[in-house]
């Protein structure tokens, strides 16, 4: 229990004004970017290592249990504390501490915001490749414990392709190196699991991440179709061609007009939806695969092909992509947004279903989303103050879970379980599947300390309720 | 109990699923020979074999093409082979996802022929790809000399399904190329050397196949020039995907289209993908090459250049290549300059070297014919990851005699993460029916 007794030796850890304790200080970690709140007995902000194993062992031995909390953006509910929990916030653990031009690697601590060290590595001719669309906000430390995915995974792979080593802190304290600077170390690959274990597992207190050089050429253009399905045929015509391009990005005519009205994407009004293609590599092969793309564009229906000239336009596109969440502040103030991933030749099929459930509820549904890996993101946008809508959106979500799955697809993409969709689990798995995942989780956590109640389906079902959509930010 | 053995096994599986007894010892591991090998054709027997196994506390080691069997540290039990070969079928093929599911004892050429006609390649390599299976690879976590650009197996795993060692089937990840859904067991399952299941099912995401490739071999007066040069052409935009460095005495084994001077080294480097790109990549190599002083560069087109690619996979694996002792040593790609010397440490004769420069590991080889002596293969070993210890980096002994790995793990130092393998092991096979002893640790 989080006594005062408790919350004077955690100060006596990390010093007292690392501390916050008082219900006031507390409301902004109360949430994170899902439907889910619960207020946190402390908060913690540790500036090292050595203070958060002491803060572990500390809770460890009071029976209080733990959640590791990056930035807050995560959709799931993973940073949410657990009943009598306190949070170890990472904001203070947030320096680049080295970048390795040679091996081209960086070494930084979890709080270091995604943006921040892609921008940072950008001086030295490299970047880091997984681009959550939250990048400007989330933390490094959240992307490893949801396996943060973004446009340009598409290529080059999710968060777990691009962590080589990792320092954590287990429930007790114990502190361990996970992987390491060379791309392979014998022994089962901890580090693996570990990426996308939701904080289930111990907290990240320095990461090792693989960087990748600049390309030579990136070519991005924009495709412009009459409707959705038609896009979807040209998602699909592409990837059946072989051709698995930097990003594949599909944009509804909903979230167009909603971009549009904050800012000058260059998204025609009228289109039916816009697919944001980028090709990255050698000239030579960018060439080639740029004829390739705009024939399956063409051939599949689209109404114009439209080439970025410059940096400048190729910038604007992407705003135009980045922006949307935020833009959807315009239509309605809450949005609930679904993570389901279905094979890439589904996709079509999928969005019908999504427009069918959209009026089958009534509730407008807006779709951005990571289409070359098949990963949707409809996003269903309503005013919480209209009464049963909150409920209708969740069984709109349900619905689209459920058919996501039934065509050979799964709950989530990128976003994680958390308290979300664990309910939700037995539709994958059963309790066989879940069990050999439980036996790993208590190998590293064994008394379940490490934010609990995440995951594994329990019975206590989320708290429907829906997030803010808030217009400007950058997600 | 054991007389009784094959007549129970005959009785789960048919005789036609038990080896007969006068080749039991063809399956032999370390020069244990198992009281039994069984080769099932379903997962129902698969895991009937287990289920009962276990109830008899047998220990069971699955097997794939057998090709590496050598590897790991001595069973410290062995009563039966699982022999997975004849469990082999292209499940589902789907080439506009770029997915395809397997079982687990397809061979890896088999595999890709499949895939081949549907355009596409699973990004896997092997040693010995026409018996090698994808069990056993993804078992291996095993690579080949694209890695540095592609990665090793447990990048290309999407979804798996195992059978424990109590007889239970159960499944991870799934059929699409991104998710979250639970934790990711893929990573845990490939590389686990078949210690916490069995594998049946594994289903990959895959490239298109490559419209060209080539490779270029490049002679330099030593190993340290052919190295930095090695370095130097990684750092290029146009660098190959796979760019190794073999001194002479490795040359003589792949048999390449020129002599290697004794203290000399040789510089192979390996393209493909589209045609414009990969004859780019060939051709400013070669001039950069030059330029740095290659006695001599040649460009290797097809079929030569995936002939060489194939006898690089297959080195220190194949018969004729395999040694004595071979020692892996990984780490950080700036340190492999190093490294290729710290076998002068060794206290032995020089080896035979393959140094992959743009992943960071370092092979060496003793094929030599004289038997080297017990003690100084311990001490080379000893030495060698003191030293690679020291620079974040680790040693697994791949070959080595018998007598020697009694004394060494062949994996490395145990250290704090092997209490948590501990952990993970025991509650995976509480019994330690499934290959015990012959992982990190001797879990
Ligand atoms: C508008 C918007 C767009 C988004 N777009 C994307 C997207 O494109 N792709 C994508 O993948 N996600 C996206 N997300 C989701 C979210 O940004 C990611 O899940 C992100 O990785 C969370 O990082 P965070 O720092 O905010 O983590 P938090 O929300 O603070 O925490 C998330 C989880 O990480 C755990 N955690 C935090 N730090 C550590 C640590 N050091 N060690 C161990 N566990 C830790 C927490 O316990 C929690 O379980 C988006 C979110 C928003 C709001
Ligand atoms: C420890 C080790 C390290 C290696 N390192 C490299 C390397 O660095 N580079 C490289 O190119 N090659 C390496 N190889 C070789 C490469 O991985 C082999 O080509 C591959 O293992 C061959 O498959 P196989 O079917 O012949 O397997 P086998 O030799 O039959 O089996 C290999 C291992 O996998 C287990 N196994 C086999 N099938 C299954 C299954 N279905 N389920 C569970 N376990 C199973 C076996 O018990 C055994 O431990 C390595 C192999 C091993 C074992």
């Amino acid at each position: 229990m989080v006594t005062a007794k408790f919350i004077q030796q955690l100060g006596a850890i990390v010093g007292a004004e690392d501390v916050i304790s008082h219900p006031e200080d507390l409301l902004v970690y109360e949430y994170d970017g899902s439907v889910d709140r619960s207020m946190p007995g402390a908060v913690v902000f540790p500036t090292c290592t050595e203070e958060v194993s002491r803060v572990l062992a500390l809770a460890h031995r009071e029976g209080v249990p733990v959640v590791g909390r990056g930035s807050g953006t995560g959709l799931s509910g993973g940073a949410i504390a657990p009943e009598g929990g306190i949070q170890i916030a990472f904001t203070k653990m947030n320096h680049i501490l080295e970048v390795d031009t040679e091996n081209r690697t960086a070494t930084i601590e979890p709080g270091v915001v995604n943006l921040d060290l892609d921008n940072y590595v950008r001086k030295f001719g490299m970047r880091y490749a997984p681009d959550p669309s939250s990048q400007k906000a989330c933390s490094l430390g959240g992307n490893i414990a949801e396996n943060a995915g973004g446009p340009h995974c598409l290529a080059y792979g999710t968060t777990t392709n691009h962590v080589l080593g990792m320092e954590v802190v287990l429930e007790d304290g114990t502190v361990m190196n996970l992987g390491g600077p060379t791309r392979e170390t014998p022994g089962y690959d901890l580090r693996g699991v570990f990426v996308g274990s939701e904080g289930t597992f111990g907290v990240a207190t320095k990461i090792m991440v693989r960087l990748l050089p600049l390309p030579e050429m990136v070519k991005t253009f924009l495709g412009i179709f009459p409707d959705i399905d038609t896009a979807c045929t040209a998602v699909s015509a592409i990837i059946g061609h072989g051709i698995v391009p930097a990003a594949l990005e599909m944009i509804d005519a909903l979230s167009i007009k909603a971009v549009q009205s904050v800012t000058d994407a260059g998204y025609p009004a009228d289109a039916g939806a816009v697919l944001l293609v980028e090709l990255e590599g050698l000239k030579e092969e960018v060439e080639d695969v740029t004829k390739e793309v705009e024939s399956a564009l063409w051939d599949t229906g689209a109404r114009d092909v439209r080439i970025a000239e410059d940096p400048a336009d190729r910038e604007k596109l992407w705003v135009g992509r980045k922006t949307a969440f935020g833009a959807f502040g315009t239509i309605a103030p809450n949005y609930y947004l679904v993570d389901g991933v279905v094979p890439r030749t589904r996709l079509a099929q999928v969005m019908r279903k999504v427009s069918e459930v959209s009026e089958k509820y009534r509730i407008t549904i807006a779709n951005v989303f990571h289409a070359g890996d098949g990963n949707l993101h409809p996003c269903m946008l309503f005013d919480e103050r209209e009464p049963g809508v909150s409920e209708r959106a969740a069984q709109a979500a349900q619905e689209l879970m459920e058919y996501c799955v039934g065509v050979g697809g799964t709950l989530s993409g990128e976003h994680g379980i958390g308290l979300e969709k664990k309910e939700y689990m037995p539709l994958v798995f059963n309790e066989a599947d879940l069990d050999q995942m439980r036996k790993v989780r208590d190998a590293f956590a064994p008394s379940n300390r490490m934010n609990p109640g995440k995951i594994f389906p329990d019975g206590v079902s989320y708290h429907a309720g829906s997030h803010r959509a808030a217009p400007g930010m950058y997600i | 109990m054991t007389s009784t053995l094959p007549e129970k096994l005959a009785s789960l599986l048919g005789n036609h699923g038990v080896v007969p007894a006068n080749r039991l010892a063809e399956y032999s591991i370390d020069g244990l020979v198992p009281a039994s090998v069984v080769q099932p054709t379903s997962r129902e027997a698969i895991a009937e074999v287990l289920r009962w196994a276990a109830a008899e506390k047998l220990a069971v080691s699955p097997r794939g093409g057998g090709t590496q069997m050598s590897l790991g540290n001595t069973p410290s039990k062995l009563d039966l082979v699982m022999d997975l070969s004849k469990y082999h079928r292209l499940l589902d093929y789907q080439p506009a996802d770029l997915t395809a599911t397997v079982e687990a004892g397809i061979t890896l050429e088999a595999f890709q022929r499949e895939l081949a006609q549907g355009g596409n390649l699973a990004s896997l390599e092997a040693p010995m790809a026409d018996r090698a299976t994808i069990g056993g690879i993804l078992a291996a976590n095993s690579s080949g000399p694209l890695r540095h650009s592609y990665g090793p197996a447990r990048d290309w795993l999407i979804g798996i399904s195992i059978v424990g060692p109590d007889g239970g089937e159960t499944k991870a990840g799934g059929k699409v190329v991104k998710n979250v859904t639970g934790y990711d067991l893929n990573k845990l399952y490939t590389g686990s050397l078949g210690t916490l299941g069995v594998i049946v099912e594994a289903t990959f995401k895959l490239a298109p196949f490559p419209t060209d490739s080539g490779a270029l071999v490049a002679v330099f007066p030593s190993m340290q020039t052919a190295m930095d040069e090695a370095r130097n052409l990684l750092a290029q935009i146009y660098s190959p995907q796979g760019v190794h460095i073999v001194n002479a005495l490795t040359a003589e084994k792949l048999d390449l289209p020129f002599n290697v001077p004794t203290d000399g080294a040789c510089v192979m480097a390996f393209c493909s993908g589209r045609s414009r790109a990969v004859q780019r990549r060939l051709e400013e190599s070669a001039t950069l090459l030059l330029e740095r002083n290659a006695s001599q560069v040649e460009r290797l087109d097809e079929p030569s250049g995936a002939a060489l690619l194939r006898r690089l996979t297959d080195l220190g694996w194949s018969a004729a290549t395999t040694p004595q002792l071979s020692l892996k040593i990984n780490v950080s790609p700036s340190l492999v300059p190093k490294a290729i010397a710290w076998h002068q440490n060794s206290g032995i004769d020089p080896p035979g070297i393959l140094a992959d420069a743009g992943f960071g590991s370092v092979r060496l080889f003793w094929w030599g014919e004289e038997a080297l002596p017990i003690s100084g293969v311990i001490e080379a070993i000893v030495r060698l990851r003191a030293i690679a210890q020291e620079s974040g980096g680790s040693v697994v002994v791949e070959h080595c005699p018998l007598p020697a790995k009694a004394q060494v793990d062949v994996w490395g130092d145990t250290s704090v993460e092997v209490e948590l393998m501990r952990r993970i092991k025991h509650a995976f096979d509480p019994l330690g029916t499934l290959n015990p002893g012959r992982f990190m640790g001797r879990l």
